[in-house]
């Protein structure tokens, strides 16, 4: 493994600033579960890593209870999020994603700003945030810029970030009522895996149950975390029942890119696919009855 | 209902009792040296360079650079590798290769340096030009003629050690039957992963005495080829030490030695320096042996009433580019498919065959698991096609007490039918179960009384007593995690009237413990304790002996129990073991009580027929899962597991529930997930994210009842189980999946893809 030196800037501006003295040499680090791992492999040889970790405003969780809207700062740990009561209570898809994130050391420290630039197709933190509407707060060395979360990934371990560009938070905006949400990683052991495939299903119903918004997003399913447009397009404006999720599965599956390679194959998480979207969706039903 | 684990042997003061393994605050508190920690002055840092292809001519190979680069010592390529200097059962690998490799792990150069960095740097200069040859990825492909050569001088793919045996007339019985089953099983490569990755550190001394540190199962063995290493290195004569530190983890892996340590040799010799190679986790994946994958067709029939009339089985085993033990696994594979259960008439042919895949070698149950994986789910297809219950069925064929099997297996202690029991009883095999929910049993038969595969089966200890009561016994037996330093602690202890922490127990070193045949075959506990044993008793005679003439009673009234030695009948004739060691040894022409012990059992080696009881007594056991199929994914979701076992006796039940939960855990994971995925002879999953190991979090849980039979050969009754945990834990689980949903996988791992897919054909 390759010595560098380890930084440790108080606010983004400083950040920006060490970056931009060292450019090339250079790489922020969150909670390092992804960065040291690169590092120590020799697949990644900075000089200088810069940490975000003592910028607190970046590990700040907070829900604006005026506006209703909720701010992850990108430092925010997986754990936290986890353990935050109102987190999976207003945000179950959130807690799906987030408890079964590696295993519990992996999650003290991985924060979800870097599982969104680390930009694996399998993020399992990226899906929830999409089918939340987030919005990516991005601050680089000419002031901050807003990205949805949905279009922040280029391509595996490539996102839309410049040079020196932070990302900040993830701001969600407020949740309309009537809305349900559920994750749920496919995978082959209880702990320390990557999703086979990731369903991710949120519904909002009107008043007369009919469906005002659906989001249906995939991890795994195609080079970046992806929206099945197919089939949330399917489900807005009708009645849902079991057999029309059944139906937004099969469309789901379809639109999907799934690939064979030697964790899985492609059929397999196709099927996959259509089962989850309408067991989630279902899960999604049933929490907006109980929320009645 | 069998008697809870902590209802065991309580007319003994130490065996019996749940003692936490002696070196376990050592190793919890980071204290246990691992070859990882040894630091020797001077020392170097190897690196070894394995082949860019499964099946190439190694054109040239310049080093120069590699040699030139600072930091450097020496570079090693198959050249300077002596020509006898070879390794495996048949001795065909040399530990760098020459001219050709057949396969990816082939090692092609190495390095030492002063630096792991820069010897890794080093390899990375050396250029080789290869031209690559069509390889061969299939075994039962590799048999066919046309196939391409894996060694050019050998006119054949297919190893030249047929197995091939009959018993009685297996035509005459298929003919007879009247139920007759058929099928074909496969399993593929699983490997041990063990926690600490393989390494050697050697060094040569002054007068060219090599001694090496390394991770082995099998000190006198190692030490016997590393003798033969220094012959082929012109060094005749000269002394080997073998050492080995805390390992962890064995599970076979380290049942022969590898290319690794004679490259460490090589380089320390070439070097005047010590030189250490330890392995990273790929390399660990990449280098190290697996479990043998296996092609299995079996047949078996039975008469109307359910006793079984023959068994038939055809196996094709992947060699690899090399031949190591695995080669050996039939040997082990032939004892559950003559004698589990009885069956008069058994017909075995096994081929091993060169691939240019990865080279097998021994693992947990050595071949036990993937031929018990074939009968067991075959018994179920059997009985269901008799029309019989899976349960009575197995207890119509039971093995009993005194039975001889078609092999000549002596079956003397057999708690088999009790552990069929247990699992009925424990996991309520006549509920209903509610849609996608399962039971499923498969029983066990192993060695437990030594394995005599070669010319020795023996171990030998050495005991010496202090002026204290405390005790030094020099075992040839190998802890390596199974707990044997409890096991002998608590066997000397009881023998002597101690405790077991009186007894230290030294073992792992050839230049101060006897000769041992290795921690194998699940014999430690029936061998090293029975040469415990016998020198304890030698001990005891000379303290008896000793004390009859300072109390003047006759030897036979003298007992030794809570340290002192003492007359039952008589009060005042008492006294500390400290205090009469003392007596006996400061006075004219005083003495010191010690003893040695070498213990051989009475088995047998199998001869040219394959016949023989190759073991002094033979464990049991019988396993039972609950599952629960989702039947829309495939997953499978272990819910109960009960795994019985016939062990003789327990000498630590705490130990004993622990060799079983991890046996059971690693079966399990044989079972449902863990596959070592090789492409064109490719390991594509090196890592622990793509190997799916059970996690904490994937383990169930287990009940692990003991059923004690007091085998009459072992060490106070006890027979062997370091492997039986893992045997039939594949079939148990395919079992219950096919009561819970209806479809039979023989291929194994047990894949959600594989029952979905299986799911669908059923369902249309
Ligand atoms: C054993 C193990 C298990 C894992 N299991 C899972 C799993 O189940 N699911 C899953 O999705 N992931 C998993 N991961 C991956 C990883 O833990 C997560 O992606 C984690 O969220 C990464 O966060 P981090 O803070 O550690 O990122 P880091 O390693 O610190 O950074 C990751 C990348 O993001 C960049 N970066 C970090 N923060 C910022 C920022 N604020 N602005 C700009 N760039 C930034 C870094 O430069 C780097 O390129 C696992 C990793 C390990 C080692």
């Amino acid at each position: 493994m390759k010595a560098f030196k380890y930084l440790s800037p108080t606010t983004v501006e400083e950040a920006i600033a060490f970056h931009g003295r060292h450019s090339e040499t250079a790489k922020y680090i969150g909670g390092g579960t992804d960065v040291i791992v690169k590092v120590k492999e020799g697949w990644m040889e900075p000089d200088y890593l810069i940490s975000l970790k003592k910028i607190e405003e970046m590990s700040e969780l907070h829900k604006n209870d005026a506006t209703g809207e909720l701010s992850i700062g990108a430092m925010v740990t997986h754990a936290t999020l986890e353990k935050s009561l109102m987190i999976r209570n207003e945000y179950p898809i959130i807690y799906d994603a987030v408890s079964n994130i590696g295993s519990l050391q992996v999650r003290n420290v991985g924060t979800i700003g870097g599982n969104l630039i680390n930009a694996v197709p399998s993020a399992d933190g990226a899906i929830p945030l999409i089918a939340l509407d987030g919005v990516a707060l991005l601050h680089g060395p000419d002031g901050e810029r807003s990205v949805e979360v949905k279009d922040l990934f280029i391509a595996p371990y490539k996102t839309v970030l410049k040079p020196r560009e932070i990302l900040k938070k993830i701001t969600i905006p407020p949740q309309e009522p009537h809305t349900g949400s559920a994750y749920i990683k496919f995978g082959r052991r209880a702990a320390m895996e990557l999703p086979l495939i990731g369903i991710g299903v949120l519904l909002t119903l009107d008043d007369d149950d009919t469906c005002a918004k659906a989001r249906i997003c995939l991890g795994v399913a195609a080079p970046t975390p992806m929206r099945a447009f197919d089939a949330e397009n399917f489900l807005v404006g009708k009645k849902i029942d079991e057999n029309i999720l059944i139906e937004a599965g099969k469309i789901a599956a379809d639109e999907s890119k799934v690939r064979d390679s030697i964790r899985g194959k492609a059929w397999h998480r196709k099927e996959m696919i259509r089962v989850h979207v309408r067991r989630m969706g279902l899960k999604c039903l049933n929490m907006i009855k109980d929320n009645y | 209902m069998s008697k809870s684990n902590n209802e065991l042997s309580s007319e003994f003061s130490v065996v019996g009792k749940r003692i936490p393994k002696l070196d376990a605050a050592q190793k919890a508190m980071g204290r246990a040296e691992y070859i990882q920690d040894i630091k020797l002055p001077g020392m170097l840092f190897g690196k070894i360079l394995y082949s860019k292809y499964a099946h190439a001519n190694i054109v040239k190979i310049d080093t120069s650079k590699a040699v030139a680069f600072p930091g450097v010592h020496a570079v090693l390529t198959g050249e300077d590798v002596p020509k006898k200097m070879k390794m495996g059962l048949i001795k065909d690998n040399p530990p760098i290769k020459k001219g050709k490799v057949c396969s990816f792990r082939d090692e092609v150069a190495a390095v030492a340096a002063i630096s792991p960095e820069i010897a890794k740097k080093a390899l990375g200069l050396i250029e080789i030009e290869y031209e690559e040859l069509e390889g061969i990825f299939d075994p039962e492909k590799a048999m066919e003629k046309n196939s391409p050569l894996v060694h050019d001088h050998l006119k054949s793919n297919v190893l030249k050690m047929p197995w091939n045996i009959h018993y009685g007339d297996v035509e005459k019985a298929e003919k007879e039957s009247a139920f007759v089953v058929e099928d074909r099983f496969t399993t593929t490569w699983v490997t041990h992963c063990c926690m600490g990755t393989s390494g050697a550190v050697a060094l040569f001394d002054a007068s060219e005495n090599l001694t090496i540190y390394t991770n082995t199962q099998i000190p006198s063995l190692a030490h016997k080829d590393f003798l033969e290493a220094l012959k082929a290195m012109g060094l005749e004569n000269k002394r080997v030490r073998v050492i080995k530190p805390v390992i962890g983890g064995g599970f076979g892996s380290k049942l022969d030695t590898y290319a690794y340590e004679h490259i460490a040799i090589l380089l320390a010799y070439k070097c005047h320096k010590p030189v250490k190679i330890v392995f990273d986790r790929v390399e660990e994946f990449k280098a190290t042996s697996t479990r043998q994958p296996t092609v299995t067709y079996i047949k078996q029939g039975c008469d109307k009433n359910g006793k079984l009339t023959f068994r038939n089985m055809r196996m094709v085993l992947d060699n690899g580019g090399h031949t190591s033990w695995g080669a050996t696994t039939p040997s082990v594979m032939l004892m559950p498919i003559s004698s589990l259960y009885r069956v008069e008439n058994v017909k075995y042919n096994a081929k091993c065959v060169y691939t240019n895949n990865t080279y097998s070698q021994a693992m947990r149950g050595y071949g036990n698991p993937q031929a018990t994986f074939a009968i067991e789910s075959s018994m179920d297809i059997l009985a269901e096609k008799a029309g019989i219950d899976r349960i009575e069925f197995r207890r119509i064929n039971k093995n009993r007490s005194g039975d001889e099997t078609p092999q000549g297996l002596k079956i003397t202690s057999c708690g088999l039918e009790e552990c069929i029991d247990a699992v009925k009883e424990e996991l309520k095999f006549d509920g209903k179960n509610e849609k996608g929910v399962g039971t499923g049993i498969a029983s066990l038969i192993h060695v437990g009384g030594g394995a005599r595969i070669y010319g020795s089966d023996g171990c030998g200890a050495i005991l010496k007593m202090d002026d204290y009561g405390k005790v030094d016994i020099f075992t040839g037996g190998t802890d390596m995690g199974q707990g044997l330093d409890n096991i002998t602690a608590q066997i000397v202890a009881e023998e002597l009237g101690l405790l077991a922490e009186d007894i230290n127990v030294v073992h792992s070193d050839t230049d101060i413990c006897p000769w041992d045949v290795g921690a194998h075959a699940s014999r430690s506990t029936f061998v090293a304790g029975n040469a415990a044993l016998g020198a304890a008793k030698k001990v005891k005679k000379k303290i008896q002996d000793f004390a009859s003439k300072l109390f003047d009673v006759p030897c036979e009234k003298i007992e030794l129990k809570d340290k002192l030695v003492f007359v039952p009948e008589d009060k005042e004739k008492s006294m500390t073991i400290g205090k009469l060691l003392r007596k006996a040894h400061f006075r004219p022409g005083g003495t010191m009580l010690m003893a040695e012990h070498f213990y051989d059992p009475d088995n047998q080696n199998m001869g040219k027929e394959l016949k023989g009881n190759m073991s002094m007594t033979y464990s049991f056991g019988a396993h039972g899962a609950k599952v629960k199929v989702d039947e829309e994914t495939g997953k499978v979701e272990v819910l109960e597991y009960v795994a019985a076992h016939d062990v003789g006796r327990a000498i630590n039940p705490l130990l004993l529930e622990g060799q079983v939960y991890g046996g059971v855990v690693m079966g399990l994971g044989y079972a449902l997930t863990e596959e070592v995925t090789i492409k064109d002879g490719k390991i594509m999953n090196a890592n622990f994210r793509d190997y799916k190991l059970f996690t904490a979090k994937d383990a169930v849980k287990i009940k692990a009842p003991v059923i004690e039979t007091i085998d009459k050969d072992g060490p106070f009754g006890a027979k062997g189980i370091g492997e039986p945990g893992c045997v039939p834990t594949a079939p148990a689980i395919a079992n219950a999946i096919y009561d819970a949903v209806g479809v039979r996988i023989k291929d194994l791992p047990i894949t959600p893809e594989k029952v979905l897919a299986a799911l669908k054909e059923k369902n249309g």
